[in-house]
């Protein structure tokens, strides 16, 4: 049996090395026929359509170039490829399910597997010179296949991986690092690729051009009078929710605008059980809009679920509101059209917000970030149509603005990217691609954590000058923090629950205090194993803790807040309650001679929970306004615990502070039986101390040496030497 | 060392017959004492001063309480001193062919070893929150307790036929039943575990951990003496251990070693244990009292230990993780302490009190069955 085994492997691994020789022989003799190409990459349009740009651009320089395109079955490929009649083979892939080990990982390690073994027969079929991959993990076994041959010396071809994105896919940026060339689309990319990176652009097929106006018209199906603005709004091939619903509860706001203004709205074509596009958008508009509304909708407003002659819309079109997509925003800038950007949030590597970051500061489009709600139970993503109509009219309003930001979007994105992607492809630098070309340095978003943990350190050094603008550095990043702080309300775990309501107050997120104020009021029990081991509501002690802390942050009061805080002061966990009487205290000039805040510190006081009482009676010393609180507090003066007659301390110091009560031989009395013994002290090391004037005072000379006398010595000696 | 040597010297010549003074536990017991005491006096200060000159100090740890910032670049792994008294007195004084003092010894430098990697780690990290991964440490603490359950359970076991596998209950005189070698092996291994973890989470505030665990093996001591005596054991009604007595030997050296080490590490401290420390004396109490069939005298006997990891879990697993809120105001327990208001120094002092009297307890279970 054994020999049996081994003769079979044997013969086996030699078939095996004669196949290869072969098939190696073969190839090289193939590659000296002419030009072989494999095009790979899709799951969507915005994949496919760069790899099929480059075909065309290969096949204008060498006629005879024969191509083959890899696919996963049943994507976008599967349509798109065979329209263009490009022959077409399909691999099994999988999305990458990330680093987490889990049955997910093991089906994508199995079917990358596979994806790899077939490709690595398509491979010695074809026997291709290059690859031209387009991202997305329907290219990645190809190019691991491809990987293989080389470094076993098997294969002479060349790979070439474009990324479309600011932020490249998990699965480029591991792949990007071994492969030939890394053809970019934005600039700020090449800091993931240093080594093998050009920035090339991002290639558009030839059919995507502008357009006379006039002619433009003739091919639409509508009629847009002249000196009308008009609009085009789009959610993708597929169309986006959002976009989608916000346009729509924007369209009261714009009909009073609607003699100078005229609106294309691209529906999408989604159609899954998910979202219809088409019949969620005229459900919308049906209840949206009265009927005298829709007469004078007819006007100015244009809709229909696609294009197919997108070219046409974007000629005619003064602003494009849309998605920031690669492909859509490189159409957009080819065209040189202002783009109002309404990133997909919680996309990962938040590469939509990355690009379109990069198009703002390239001055060529402005941003809207849409909020996630719970509505009903649901998770959605919202944009309000008030705020849509707003920024719509505000930019059509400012032309010159408009034309400054047209002229910018055509300078955003470089143009020609087939030709350079030639010059890259062939090396013969048909195309100068800038050559040194220096990419600024790359700013990525802060996760979730290192925000938190970077506002919470700059409020805690100063909290009277704190500002989350500052202390993030931009406006714009830190509004679209705090739409990802509010997304994070609505997840399940309490966890994220916690850390959005954290970040929204250190943000500053003031539209969010209402859905604040109700989680902290929301007394949904928790399941009934967590009641058993002493857990109480849905909204679990410390988010309800750090609302009142995070309202503390924000730093507003009005009498929703207040009476908010009174109620939570009711609340079972003590944290919570400890967490009002600090709020009471930072807030205290705001609720002096406030009957129910009185009687509350004074509950306050009596609680079961020293922690409690000891806030409760640093507050009394804020908001107490009468003889009554500074009884109150001599009353502590033989609590069993020292923190709270310390505290009671304070507070009385605080009233005398505020000229509450006057000083007088009886409150000193009353403060002398006071029982001072405390169980607690601060050690106090002398040596730790002097060792640190010592450090400080030679830290102020060594930085006073350097500011004054390096430079004075610095420039003598040069003096010295002319 | 010695008691071999007295032994050979009395079968060579009648002339050394007053050697037999080694052949007394009690004799050697206090003999290997002062030796354990003498070799951490005469080590302690040139210790220090080497861990202080290559800065292998205790790391910033995340605890929320205000004194451990002031704590920091205090040496740390002094469990190395504890060990290394211990090991030399044993070597001096102990009877190396005894199996007793043999598992012993292998717990208290398995544990103190993985303790020192764990030290180690922290240290070139730069961080007290780095040392190795959770996972790795209860691996490799899960490879001594499999290890030792099945030398306790299996064939090789010092104990009784039998005997092993028996379950002993305080103030009981007769086992209450027989877990099985399955069974026992499991908690064995659980008891190692959670015993060694206790102390280490223990090990908080200056010369809490060392006072309590010198109780512990103190009474342990006491115990392995009635049980290797044959006539103290019959009369107690406790199964005889043959060679059980090395234990009091053992026992008394790492007194000896924990109060000369007490003497650096009362408040404030000039040195911590460490890791290293207190993983060795958490092995080494567990293996003894399993040893001893005292398994389940060590929640009475080591309470504090277990309050302290039982709050400590309680608040992080069930609490913090779990219910999102806190269930005591602080843990472990010290920790609690502090916080309502109780200076480090009297807490220390009043939980030494506690496991002092829980010590007392536990001694009056040997006469009350």
């Amino acid at each position: 049996m054994v020999v049996y085994t081994l003769l079979l492997s044997i013969s086996f691994l030699f078939f095996g090395i004669i196949l290869i020789l072969v098939g190696a022989t073969r190839w090289r003799r193939l590659a000296g026929l002419g030009r072989r190409v494999i095009l790979t990459g899709g799951g969507t349009g915005g994949h496919v359509n760069p790899a099929l740009a480059i075909a065309e651009g290969i096949k204008n320089r060498e006629q005879e170039t024969q191509f083959l395109y890899v696919g996963v079955r049943g994507k976008a490929e599967t349509v798109i490829v065979g329209k263009a009649g490009y022959p077409l083979r399909y691999v099994s892939s999988e999305g990458f399910p990330g680093l987490r080990p889990s049955l997910r990982t093991l089906r994508f390690v199995v079917r990358l597997g596979f994806g790899v073994l077939q490709s690595i027969w398509i491979l010695f079929r074809f026997a291709p010179q290059w690859i031209v991959a387009t991202g997305g993990y329907v290219s990645a076994p190809i190019i691991v296949a491809t990987i293989i041959l080389k470094t076993l010396r098997i294969a002479p071809t060349r790979i070439f991986l474009h990324e479309q994105n600011s932020v490249p896919g998990q699965l480029n940026a591991v792949l990007g690092k071994w492969v030939d060339k890394v053809l970019l689309t934005f600039p700020q990319t090449l800091s993931f690729f240093p080594r093998n990176g050009v920035v090339v652009g991002y290639p558009i097929r030839t059919s995507i051009v502008p357009r006379p106006r006039e002619i433009a018209l003739k091919n639409l199906p509508f009629t847009v009078s002249n000196g009308r603005q008009v609009v085009f709004a789009f959610g993708g091939s597929q169309g986006a929710r959002t976009i989608n619903r916000a346009l729509v509860d924007a369209l009261p706001h714009l009909i009073p605008h609607r003699d100078r203004l005229f609106i294309v709205h691209g529906m999408g074509l989604a159609s899954s059980e998910g979202y219809n596009a088409v019949a969620d958008t005229e459900g919308r508009l049906q209840r949206m809009i009265t009927p005298e509304q829709r007469n004078l909708l007819d006007e100015f407003y244009y809709r229909q679920d696609y294009f197919h002659n997108i070219a046409d819309v974007y000629s005619i079109s003064d602003l494009v509101v849309c998605r920031s997509g690669a492909g859509s925003l490189n159409e957009i800038s080819r065209l040189g059209i202002p783009a109002l950007l309404i990133p997909k949030a919680n996309l990962p590597g938040d590469h939509q917000v990355m690009n379109a970051r990069a198009m703002k500061c390239g001055g060529a489009a402005e941003l809207l970030f849409e909020d996630t709600i719970l509505e009903n139970g649901v998770v959605l993503e919202k944009l309000e149509g008030r705020l849509l109509a707003d920024r719509i009219l505000r930019l059509l309003g400012d032309r010159e603005r408009l034309h400054r930001m047209a002229q910018r979007s055509t300078q955003f994105l470089r143009k020609q990217a087939v030709e350079r992607i030639l010059s890259e492809l062939y090396e013969d630098h048909s195309f100068d691609n800038g050559i040194g070309y220096h990419a600024e340095p790359f700013k990525p978003l802060l996760s979730n954590n290192r925000l938190l943990q970077l506002l919470s350190r700059a409020y805690q050094r100063s909290p009277e000058q704190y500002d989350p603008v500052v202390v993030v550095g931009d406006a714009a990043d830190v509004v679209y923090y705090r739409h990802r702080a509010a997304g994070l309300l609505s997840h399940k775990m309490w966890q994220d629950r916690n850390l959005g309501v954290k970040l929204i107050g250190y943000t500053r997120y003031h539209e969010k205090i209402p859905t604040l104020l109700h989680m902290l009021s929301d007394r949904t029990p928790a399941g009934r194993i967590q009641r058993f081991f002493g857990g109480d509501f849905a909204e679990v002690g410390f988010i309800r803790r750090n609302i009142v802390a995070a309202l503390q942050v924000l730093n507003q009061i009005d009498p929703d807040i207040e009476a908010s805080l009174l109620k939570a002061f009711e609340d079972p966990y003590f944290e919570v309650r400890a967490q009002v009487c600090r709020a009471v205290v930072h807030f205290g000039p705001l609720l002096v001679k406030r009957d129910q805040w009185f009687e509350a510190m004074k509950n306050g006081i009596n609680d079961r929970c020293f922690e409690v009482v000891v806030e409760a009676a640093k507050a009394m010393g804020e908001i107490g306004d009468d003889a009554r609180a500074a009884g109150e507090l001599l009353n502590l003066k033989e609590h069993h615990f020292w923190q709270v007659r310390d505290a009671a301390l304070k507070g009385l110091g605080r009233l005398v502070d505020r000229d509450i009560i006057i000083p007088s031989p009886s409150l000193l009395s009353h403060i002398n039986s006071f029982i001072l013994t405390a169980t607690d002290f601060r050690p106090h090391f002398s040596i730790k101390e002097t060792y640190r004037c010592l450090q400080n005072s030679c830290n102020q000379k060594l930085g006073a040496g350097r500011e004054e006398l390096d430079p004075r010595s610095f420039s003598e000696h040069l003096a010295r030497k002319r | 060392m010695i008691y071999e040597i007295c032994n050979w010297l009395i079968s060579v010549s009648d002339s050394f017959s007053f050697f037999r003074l080694v052949n007394y536990i009690t004799f050697r017991a206090i003999l290997a004492a002062l030796t354990a005491v003498i070799f951490v006096f005469l080590f302690s200060r040139p210790f220090i001063l080497f861990m202080h000159r290559r800065s292998l100090l205790d790391q910033v740890r995340e605890t929320g309480v205000h004194s451990a910032f002031e704590k920091t670049g205090t040496p740390t792994m002094g469990g190395v001193l504890i060990i290394g008294g211990v090991l030399s007195s044993m070597i001096l004084w102990g009877n190396w062919k005894n199996p007793f003092l043999l598992s012993s010894l292998a717990g208290m430098l398995w544990f103190g070893g993985l303790g020192f990697w764990d030290d180690l780690s922290k240290i070139r990290k730069r961080s007290g929150d780095l040392g190795i991964s959770e996972k790795t440490k209860l691996a490799l603490q899960g490879l001594f307790a499999l290890v030792f359950a099945g030398f306790c359970a299996g064939p090789l076991t010092p104990l009784g036929d039998g005997l092993a596998t028996k379950l002993f209950v305080p103030f009981y005189k007769y086992p209450i039943g027989d877990m099985g070698p399955l069974l026992y092996g499991l908690f064995v291994f659980l008891f190692l575990i959670f015993v060694s973890n206790a102390v280490n989470i223990t090990d908080g505030l200056d010369g809490l951990a060392i006072t309590p665990s010198l109780f512990v093996v103190g009474v342990l001591g006491v115990f392995a003496y009635v049980e290797g005596n044959r006539i103290y054991s019959a009369y107690l009604y406790y199964p005889y251990l043959r060679n059980a007595g090395e234990l009091t030997i053992f026992g008394a050296a790492f007194v000896g070693a924990g109060l000369a080490f007490l003497w650096y590490n009362a408040y404030p401290a000039q040195i911590f244990m460490g890791d290293t420390g207190s993983l060795a004396i958490g092995g080494t109490m567990a293996v003894a009292s399993v040893l001893l069939k005292q398994e389940m005298l060590f929640p009475l006997l080591g309470g504090l230990f277990i309050a302290e990891a039982v709050s400590s879990q309680i608040q992080d697993k069930i609490g913090v993780k779990w219910l999102g809120r806190r269930i005591f105001y602080r843990a472990p327990l010290h920790h609690n302490l502090q916080h309502m208001g109780i200076a480090e120094t009297k807490v220390v002092i009043r939980l030494w009190v506690l496991a002092g009297i829980l010590a007392l307890v536990s001694l009056a279970t040997l006469k009350l069955r």
